[in-house]
């Protein structure tokens, strides 16, 4: 495949000093754009027995029902040339509806909900589509300031079809009056790259006894994939 | 027409119980190829170890003689409280000679983009020709390199900013 320069303002850069770990961690060098046809043509293979159906559900790991509104979550995962990125693998990973993860260094004063753990993975469909039903998350303050508090969000890893897609990223939900505090959020500067990383409602994806549906739609880097997606 | 991309954000401090089920499995398995030890330290900036990182390798050409492991060719690390992280890789029978023993992609609280990079073995047939290393400033290059040590296993270290930091690769 081949892999463009991203526009400005769409990647964060290094360093954003409102948000202080990034002060000492993030480079300060540019990458090097490098050929590499290994990273840009084969990825990692990940079989598909390696995903369960519960991993598919959030809202069904533990002897009952987790506290919180329950989601359903889905969207479908392109390339730059709006090509299905088929059968490749998403992580998913958030908070409970209190805002406290289920991580022995979370610390917020929040209860964790012995029902619900916040990890999810699956597989991209021939579409490029993916869904998983969880819970939604809720804010939670994490010290980087005063009154830091994040929006809500669930956290997405993707391996794409080949290593140059890699990406790792959060999903929020549109219109929080949260991201104008954020950070995180406000780290990329290009306005309208902040603003793809948000969730909307979509009421063709909402059940109407059990769940809303929320639509996230996500493209990965790359162009001129072959026929076979790679 | 070009699709817009999706922009990237911190894996933050708590991925370890979601990555962790790709952690085991990635280490979990018997290989019958010849193996090497990379064992390193992610530092910041200031010199500080980072506790909270993240270290995937990749090396496709063991792809085959891993054909038994559950996710083959492929480790996923999270640095411990030192910092420290330990690649146990398998090598290609027939390596080609400039290619990297392993793609690296890292991840922590505090990255807002995940980072590629490489890996050399110091002694590896073909570094002076590689093609990826040609690439790169020429002052920048032993960044990539991983050192040999005394016990047979080779030591490299990350580092994020800074003098010393390690080259970051962007494919084309």
């Amino acid at each position: 495949m081949q892999f463009d320069d991203v526009e400005p303002g769409v990647w964060p850069s290094g360093i954003h000093s409102p948000y202080l770990s990034t002060r000492s961690r993030g480079p300060l060098q540019p990458p090097v754009r490098v050929r590499a046809p290994v990273p840009a043509n084969q990825g990692v293979a990940f079989v598909p027995s390696l995903v369960g159906a519960k991993d598919l559900d959030l809202t069904r790991q533990g002897q009952g029902a987790p506290l919180g509104e329950k989601i359903l979550v889905t969207g479908r995962v392109v390339d730059e040339d709006g090509r299905p990125v088929r059968r490749s693998l998403l992580e998913v990973w958030q908070c409970n509806s209190a805002g406290r993860y289920w991580h022995q260094k979370d610390q917020h004063d929040a209860p964790l909900d012995p029902n619900f753990h916040g990890l999810g993975k699956m597989f991209t469909d021939d579409d490029g589509r993916y869904r998983f039903v969880t819970i939604k998350p809720g804010p939670y303050p994490w010290g980087n300031h005063d009154k830091a508090w994040r929006p809500a969000h669930i956290h997405f890893s993707l391996f794409g079809n080949v290593l140059a897609q890699r990406l790792v990223t959060q999903m929020y939900f549109a219109n929080d009056p949260l991201f104008r505090h954020d950070p995180i959020y406000q780290s990329i500067p290009d306005p309208a790259a902040r603003e793809r990383l948000a969730a909307h409602l979509n009421m063709a994806y909402t059940d109407g006894g059990t769940a809303l549906g929320y639509e996230f739609n996500i493209v990965l880097r790359g162009r001129d994939a072959t026929p076979m997606g790679l | 027409m070009t699709h817009k991309i999706t922009s990237s954000q911190t894996i933050g401090p708590f991925p370890h119980e979601a990555w962790r089920w790709a952690e085991t499995l990635s280490q979990a398995g018997s290989t019958a190829a010849q193996r090497v030890t990379i064992a390193g330290t992610m530092f910041d900036g200031q010199g500080v170890p980072v506790s909270d990182g993240w270290v995937e390798a990749w090396t496709p050409e063991a792809v085959s003689a891993e054909g038994e492991r559950p996710i083959p060719g492929f480790r996923r690390h999270a640095t411990g409280e030192d910092g420290g992280f330990r690649l146990e890789l398998s090598l290609a029978a027939r390596p080609r000679p400039g290619e990297p023993v392993a793609w690296i992609t890292l991840f922590g609280r505090g990255i807002l983009k995940h980072q590629f990079s490489a890996v050399f073995l110091a002694d590896a047939p073909g570094l002076a020709t590689s093609d990826l290393l040609d690439q790169l400033p020429a002052a920048r290059r032993d960044t990539l390199v991983a050192q040999h040590q005394p016990d047979g296993s080779y030591r490299w270290d990350i580092h994020l900013q800074g003098e010393r930091e390690t080259v970051f690769l962007d494919f084309m």
